[in-house]
């Protein structure tokens, strides 16, 4: 028993257990740290990535290729749009007529016959002909905006609407 | 002793604790109120931001079937980044082969040294794909044959570069040119729907602070694109109106031409067509092809005298008012004296009893200014009024003349105004606001507001312009009692206007050209102005030439264009001969 007590007596009072000791908690925290740091600097050099990436999108800028601006993009419709408008041109487009061999009809070659149901070419419509605004579909998924309370609203209605065979 | 040696270094220690607080906050007071610091500050955000102009898109203009016939393409600026010029000569010599530029001006512009007011140097802008495509191609050649070369002498590209921004192409050429004008290299529109809507189509220009750092990566605002435009135009028509025109001038020798067509109905302006016509695409030859005092638009910009086209409108008014009635009789002794002016016919001739209508037939001037005295001055004004004569037809179209007509309390109106005037002397109207007025009695007494743009696209969404009556300035049974009166009188005089399979009325115009002295020139202004169907007017033409040479005659030289015109429009339009169209509307 007394031999006992001198062992512990000894281990308590070791001075190197308490290096030890201070040591693996110094480690401990260290590697805690450094596993924040580690996460730290994935975390924002991804973000940076991607933020250089938005930018790039937006407007060109960074970016190695200048096409992926969305200004480029926009500019590269229009341009499009504008070959079309071309290549359909008045002038082009009675030039390849001719060329097929159409010939412009005058009044007495014209036969009229009504046909049921025809509906006279409309003039043109480019766009929705309203006055009120359409609301645009949202640009973020709801999962990154809303609430654990809003996503557990929204589940629990998919869930009971499903159960009742209904359409949410 | 040693109490004594440890009261200074407290006293050293206290002061100090209280001294450097002290200085730390003397100093962060400093930072937060020194406009030199404040400047740095400043100066660092300019480092952390990027200034940008978003500079929208300018909006399109269509024809009403949804046909391009003004919108955006890529071109290029090509500049010099002064900072980097090795080679003056070589981006001088390079760019006078490639581009065809000037190589003086070039070199000037190259040689600049570079410095805090000489960054960058624009040297030629709005150039095509395929000119950057054989620049670029050379540039990657040079690159490759004296990489890193530091010898002075080494040709050298660098400081050369482009960039691409949008501009303007018509992509119809002169396809109503007159009509759609112009946008200049500052993105500004001259002339036409391209500078009465310049601010619709140019939009809004923003200017934002862009953060440089990714980590603060924003949301460019929306900056919403000009709105879009869709016309009346019908751009088959036009085409054809134009073609028209262009082969009337070669056959009459007229000095301009003009052809109008509206629908009375609805105002919609489905062709104006004039000369001279601009390729919109080299605006910068404009000088040349509108030497001075040439409008860019005759239809709405130049007013002159129509003649007896006028007459239409006299007659209308003095049925209306129930001075006359188609039967009633006038006989023609070959002159009135009207305020104390001496009319005569246009062949000098006295034509004997006439009714109204042959009145209008064979165009009698004398006849019609003793009709204009049976209305009387205070009524017949009240009426040109009314058709809109001398006011703005308010056309959605840069630089509209509105003409000009005297009235009975004007410092240059004399009693004999009222004689002369009614056969359209000594009044002037630009062939859209005759055309205009006399689609009053197309249209059932209602005259429409004339108009070019069909729908507004902004947003998005399409609005499109309501239609307005401008006035009824004569009544329905009236129009129709004018209209078959002037049907009548083509058909009698077997007018070369007719168009087999189509009723049509009309009236010829033949007016002498006023001179400082008179008119005592031999040139004339002959027009023509008809309508049709009869029963169910479609169209609306109005023409006119300018000082024919092969005959001054407004019916031998314009009524044929009439002619032609509309067997064109019929045929575009989908109209049937009156028989068939009858016919199918029976069954």
């Amino acid at each position: 028993m007394e031999h006992l007590e001198n062992i512990a007596q000894t281990y308590s009072q070791a001075p190197w257990r308490k290096q030890l000791q201070f040591l693996g908690l110094f480690s401990l925290i260290l590697v805690a740290v450094g596993v924040v740091a580690g996460i730290y600097l994935t975390v924002s050099a991804h973000s940076a990535t991607l933020g250089r990436e938005i930018q790039a999108m937006q407007y060109g800028t960074y970016s190695q290729n200048d096409r992926d601006g969305l200004e480029v993009v926009n500019r590269e419709i229009e341009d499009l749009q504008s070959q079309l408008a071309l290549i359909s041109s008045a002038s082009d487009m009675r030039a390849r007529a001719s060329k097929l061999g159409f010939v412009p009809v005058d009044t007495t070659k014209v036969i009229y016959i009504k046909v049921a149901g025809y509906e006279q070419r409309q003039p043109a419509s480019l766009g929705p002909h309203t006055e009120q605004p359409v609301v645009s579909a949202p640009v973020m998924p709801p999962e990154y905006t809303e609430s654990l309370f809003d996503w557990l609203s929204r589940e629990s209605q998919a869930w009971s609407f499903s159960l009742v065979g209904g359409k949410p | 002793m040693i109490e004594r040696d440890h009261v200074w270094r407290y006293s050293f220690v206290g002061t100090m604790l209280v001294v450097l607080p002290i200085l730390i906050i003397i100093r962060v007071v400093r930072i937060q109120i020194n406009p030199e610091q404040l400047r740095s500050d400043f100066e660092s955000r300019g480092w952390a931001y990027e200034r940008r102009t978003i500079v929208p898109a300018r909006g399109q203009i269509y024809d009403r079937w949804g046909s391009l016939l003004a919108g955006n393409q890529k071109v290029y600026e090509v500049g010099i980044e002064l900072q980097y010029v090795k080679s003056p000569e070589t981006i001088a010599q390079t760019l006078n082969i490639v581009l065809g530029l000037d190589y003086k001006r070039v070199l000037d512009a190259a040689s600049t040294k570079a410095g805090p007011d000489a960054v960058y140097a624009v040297v030629a802008d709005n150039i095509t794909q395929d000119q950057i495509n054989k620049l670029a191609v050379i540039i990657d050649q040079m690159k490759n044959a004296y990489p890193n070369s530091t010898d002075k002498n080494t040709p050298s590209l660098r400081g050369l570069v482009y960039q691409a921004h949008l501009g303007r192409i018509y992509p119809e050429t002169t396809l109503g040119s007159n009509i759609l004008g112009f946008v200049s290299r500052t993105g500004e529109g001259y002339f036409g729907v391209e500078e009465r809507f310049n601010d619709l189509l140019a939009g809004k220009s923003k200017t934002i602070l862009v953060p440089k750092d990714p980590n603060r990566a924003q949301e460019l605002p929306q900056v919403p694109d000009g709105a879009s435009l869709v016309l009346t135009i019908d751009r088959e028509i036009q085409r054809s109106m134009e073609q028209i025109i262009d082969r009337a001038l070669i056959e009459t020798g007229s000095v301009s031409g003009t052809i109008v067509v509206i629908d009375p109905k609805t105002g919609e302006v489905l062709a104006m067509a004039t000369t001279p016509r601009l390729d919109l695409n080299e605006y910068w030859q404009y000088a040349d092809v509108f030497p001075k005092d040439v409008p860019f638009n005759r239809a709405v910009m130049e007013a002159y005298e129509p003649g007896s086209v006028y007459k239409v409108l006299t007659m209308a008014s003095a049925l209306d008012v129930g001075a006359v009635k188609p039967d009633t009789t006038f006989v023609d002794t070959g002159q009135i004296e009207v305020g104390g002016a001496r009319i005569i016919n246009w062949n000098g001739g006295a034509w004997g009893p006439q009714n109204m209508t042959g009145c209008l037939q064979h165009s009698l001037n004398v006849c019609l200014a003793w009709v204009a005295t049976k209305v009387g001055a205070s009524d017949f004004y009240r009426y040109m009024q009314a058709f809109g004569i001398g006011h703005l037809t308010g056309v959605d179209l840069a630089g509209e003349n509105p003409g000009r007509l005297k009235v009975p309390g004007d410092n240059d109106w004399y009693a004999a105004d009222l004689g002369t005037n009614a056969f359209g002397q000594g009044v002037a109207a630009t062939p859209l606001q005759m055309a205009a007025s006399i689609s009053a009695v197309a249209n059932g007494g209602k005259m429409m507001a004339p108009h070019l743009v069909r729908s507004v696209l902004n947003g998005g969404f399409q609005h499109d312009i309501e239609q307005s009556v401008v006035g009824m300035p004569i009544k329905p049974e009236t129009a129709q009692t004018l209209t078959k009166m002037l049907a009548k009188s083509l058909e009698t005089e077997s007018s070369d206007a007719l168009v087999t399979g189509y009723r049509v009325a009309g009236k010829t115009g033949t007016a002498e050209i006023p001179t400082p002295f008179g008119y005592t020139s031999n040139a004339t202004n002959a027009s023509f102005v008809g309508w049709g169907p009869v029963d169910d007017p479609r169209f609306l033409v109005y023409v006119w030439l300018e000082k024919p040479q092969t005959s001054p005659w407004g019916s031998v030289v314009a009524a044929p264009v009439f002619r032609e015109a509309v067997e064109q429009l019929v045929v575009l339009l989908n109209l049937p001969p009156d028989d068939v169209r009858l016919k199918l509307n029976r069954n």
